[in-house]
């Protein structure tokens, strides 16, 4: 008696059994796109491994911080490793969810019925930024401190909250080692715990649902017929792991080759360093906030600029409820422009951003 | 304050209890108002003669004194008024009664605007008498107008030169400022901007020579606005950092005697100045340190001043090309040893930023390079003894350091390539089970087409 026979006796598999068997995945030609999903899980699985062993070293105070990273990078064994992992796995996931995003978006696959996926991924890919944003400050280093500063001022130009939430996320008026705490706090507890479960119900609408079929692919089908289906178990749970391999001899590379800096201690008095920018998947969003005219028709340019990323973000998060062609299998055109005019904007302000003084 | 309370020639104690009550008073009163004290020592000092008709008169000459001294004024908040130095009858309603000259009517005769030695005399009276100073700044000097009796201003104020400095010139006569005080003219960052009043004023200086006969020169000033002084005074805001007074003197200001330069500088470059004077440039350089490094406009000094060839300040006296000047040979040999440690810690500077950014522990080779960095401090500082073979031992201690954090390094780097070298051997292993993986699956997928295959058929 093996040991899933054993359980078995116990817990009666029959329905994990017949979920086994049963569950597919369609095969066409734009499949390829269905492993970004697992590719970005499987990172987020890595960074709570490799966060969770940092945790044991780490001290969030303005005092010990950069001192504890620098010891975890230096003296703890294997430390180095699992510091650059964890920063290069973090930023390696922000990249994926946004292929994932753009993916999903081109293949309209948010379209009914699967609205709530759309929603919960929208809502994980916000979480991801948030992360990143509170996760840059906690080694204290010149270079987040000071990006902090900028960014936490960014979401002090929201109208009537502003300054509300200016204060609430730094804990006073300015960036101090409250501020650390409570970035500290938000990353390692409030938005992992959020993000679990939010991870939790995207997975179960996924499996409840399957995956989506491109219309275009739909299209292509003739009265009756059914797309050929790949056993999810082994076969494509198979090729799941194959490209979760890939990601890890990516990070592996990349860790041992390109550490990632961890730069001078931050000095609250001290001047600002030049060339102050936040994190390459903020630069389009900032260097944006950076053209936009001091006042326009009267009122702050920042504050208008945040007023249309927020509009645009609540936007995204509706995308299903708008495109109403695509919900009755119809062609949206007009929704495949928009998402490339997004994905060109993002990767044109990025790279100006990059190299903008 | 009352009449019967005027300093008095002879009155070495006049009255200090009740004047001390009155301060006490006058303290009080100060703290009570609070925030409303500024915004009344704005306006005049109300009560006497003084103040009431001068404020009123058409020519500001006139009403300049109550403006001023009814604002920030040290000797008014300590209970001064104008009579203290002016003399006269405040409590005369008549101007001739009030400008009473002969002592009859006024407890104090009236002297009008003292000037020369008359002023010098006025603040003497008080800031020379020991007992009176012990009652309001206790820890002040009393010795400034027998300094000011010695300086090069005392000297031609006496010998009939009315257009040198007085108190008044540098301190102002009314709206008198502590020295602590930041917008005080002789606060340590506004000191030069003070004797430059006159000395950056060519018509003023002109007539005025030098111990040499040579005229007075005026750009002193600029000079030292190029200066590291100037630099670290006013950008640095250190307050410590030498202005004018610090080198000449306040009150008995005078330039440094020749031979007296090393010791004015040594004040502060104690160190330096010890190197110096037991140099074989101590007997021969006229102006001592000035002779390399200026006396206003003293730039930051670098290696390249050690040189017998441009921009080295040696080779007026040394010849750079000339193989048998020993001087040349020596500052190049010392000069080359210092260029060589600075070097070396910054190429072991840089190994060991990129050895820790790449995870590998160097704090303690960090620690050793910065002892590295003393070594050549210290041998810059040797160096003014003018001696290599004082120098040398100290740079080869400052070389031996770097070279053991060398060998540090490189087994960092080492370490650091053990680590690429299994991360090279994993990525080699996770590439093998991807192949493998890859053909499991391929084998899996073709087994699943044979399965369908036949079904298909029937």
């Amino acid at each position: 008696m093996n040991v899933i026979d054993w359980v078995d006796e116990r817990l009666d598999l029959t329905e994990v059994r017949h979920f086994v068997a049963e569950k597919g995945v369609p095969v066409h030609a734009q499949k390829i796109w269905y492993y970004l999903g697992g590719m970005t899980l499987f990172l987020f699985g890595v960074q709570v491994f490799t966060g969770i062993l940092l945790l044991l070293y780490y001290r969030p105070s303005a005092a010990e911080a950069y001192e504890s990273v620098q010891f975890i990078v230096t003296q703890v064994q294997f430390g180095w490793l699992i510091r650059n992992v964890h920063s290069w796995s973090a930023n390696l996931l922000i990249g994926l969810a946004f292929a994932h995003f753009f993916s999903v978006f081109f293949l309209k696959s948010y379209r009914k019925p699967r609205e709530l996926t759309w929603v919960s991924g929208m809502l994980l890919l916000f979480l991801m930024l948030g992360f990143g944003f509170s996760g840059y400050l906690l080694p204290w280093n010149e270079l987040s401190f000071f990006a902090t500063k900028v960014g936490t001022g960014i979401a002090g130009a929201v109208p009537v909250i502003g300054h509300f939430s200016l204060r609430l996320l730094r804990s006073g008026d300015d960036v101090t080692g409250a501020t650390l705490s409570r970035f500290y706090g938000l990353h390692v507890a409030v938005l992992p715990a959020i993000a679990s479960a939010l991870v939790a119900l995207h997975l179960l609408f996924v499996q409840r649902q399957g995956m989506s079929v491109p219309p275009a692919v739909e299209k292509r089908l003739k009265p009756g017929e059914r797309l050929p289906q790949m056993p999810f178990f082994p076969n494509y749970i198979l090729r799941d792991v194959l490209a979760w391999y890939v990601v890890i001899a990516v990070l592996a590379a990349l860790a041992a080759f390109y550490p990632w800096e961890l730069g001078t201690k931050a000095d609250p008095f001290a001047v600002v360093p030049p060339g102050i920018r936040p994190e390459w998947y903020f630069l389009a969003m900032f260097h944006t906030l950076k053209l936009v005219p001091s006042h326009v028709l009267g009122i702050e340019g920042e504050r208008l600029g945040v007023v249309v990323f927020g509009i645009a973000a609540l936007f995204l998060v509706l995308v299903p409820f708008v495109d109403r062609r695509a919900s009755r299998g119809e062609s949206s055109r007009f929704f495949t422009v928009l998402a490339a005019a997004g994905l060109i904007y993002l990767v044109t302000f990025t790279i100006i951003g990059h190299y903008a003084k | 304050m009352q009449p019967t309370n005027r300093v008095q020639p002879g009155d070495r104690a006049p009255r200090t209890a009740v004047r001390q009550k009155v301060l006490a008073l006058a303290i009080g009163l100060f703290v009570l108002v609070g925030s409303r004290a500024s915004a009344a020592q704005e306006t005049p000092p109300r009560g006497n003669s003084c103040v009431s008709c001068h404020s009123t008169q058409l020519d500001q000459r006139l009403v300049n004194p109550t403006r001023l001294f009814g604002g920030q004024d040290v000797h008014r908040e300590k209970g001064f008024e104008c009579v203290d130095c002016h003399g006269g009858s405040p409590a005369s309603p008549d101007k001739a009664s009030a400008h009473d000259a002969s002592g009859r009517i006024a407890a104090m005769a009236f002297r009008g605007k003292p000037a020369g030695q008359a002023l010098i005399a006025t603040c003497a009276r008080c800031h020379s008498d020991a007992e009176l100073m012990r009652s309001y700044a206790p820890k002040q000097r009393v010795d400034q107008a027998t300094e000011y009796a010695a300086s090069v201003h005392g000297k031609r104020l006496a010998a009939g030169d009315t257009k040198v400095a007085t108190c008044a010139s540098c301190h102002g006569a009314h709206g008198i400022r502590l020295v602590s005080d930041a917008r005080s003219p002789v606060f340590p960052t506004n000191v030069a901007g003070t004797c430059a009043t006159c000395h950056a004023d060519e018509k003023r200086m002109a007539g005025y020579t030098l111990a040499d006969g040579s005229p007075l020169p005026t750009h002193q000033f600029n000079d030292y606005r190029t200066s590291i002084h100037y630099n670290a005074l006013t950008k640095g805001n250190d307050l410590a950092a030498p202005t004018c007074n610090d080198c000449h003197g306040n009150h008995g200001a005078a330039p440094p005697n020749v031979g007296a330069v090393a010791n004015v500088c040594g004040t502060c470059h104690a160190v330096f100045a010890q190197k110096f004077a037991a140099s074989v440039h101590q007997p021969i350089f006229d102006k001592g340190c000035v002779e390399c490094h200026n006396n206003h406009a003293v730039v930051k000094p670098s290696d390249q001043m050690l040189s017998a060839a441009a921009p080295g300040v040696c080779q007026p006296c040394h010849n750079g090309d000339d193989k048998t000047d020993k001087g040349a040979a020596a500052a190049g040999g010392m000069r080359a040893g210092m260029e060589r440690l600075k070097d070396e810690i910054d190429r072991s500077g840089a190994l060991l930023a990129g050895l820790q950014n790449a995870g590998i522990a160097v704090s303690d080779q960090q620690l050793a390079l910065r002892e590295a960095g003393s070594k050549l401090t210290l041998a810059r500082t040797e160096m003014h003894g003018f001696d290599p073979a004082l120098v040398a031992p100290i740079l080869g201690d400052g070389m031996k350091i770097v070279a053991a954090v060398d060998r540090a390094g490189q087994a960092g780097r080492a370490e650091l390539s053990f680590r690429r070298r299994g991360l090279f051997l994993s990525l080699g292993a996770i590439l093998i089970f991807v192949v493998a993986l890859g053909l499991k699956v391929r084998q899996i997928d073709r087994r699943d087409h044979e399965r369908q295959a036949p079904s298909a058929t029937v």
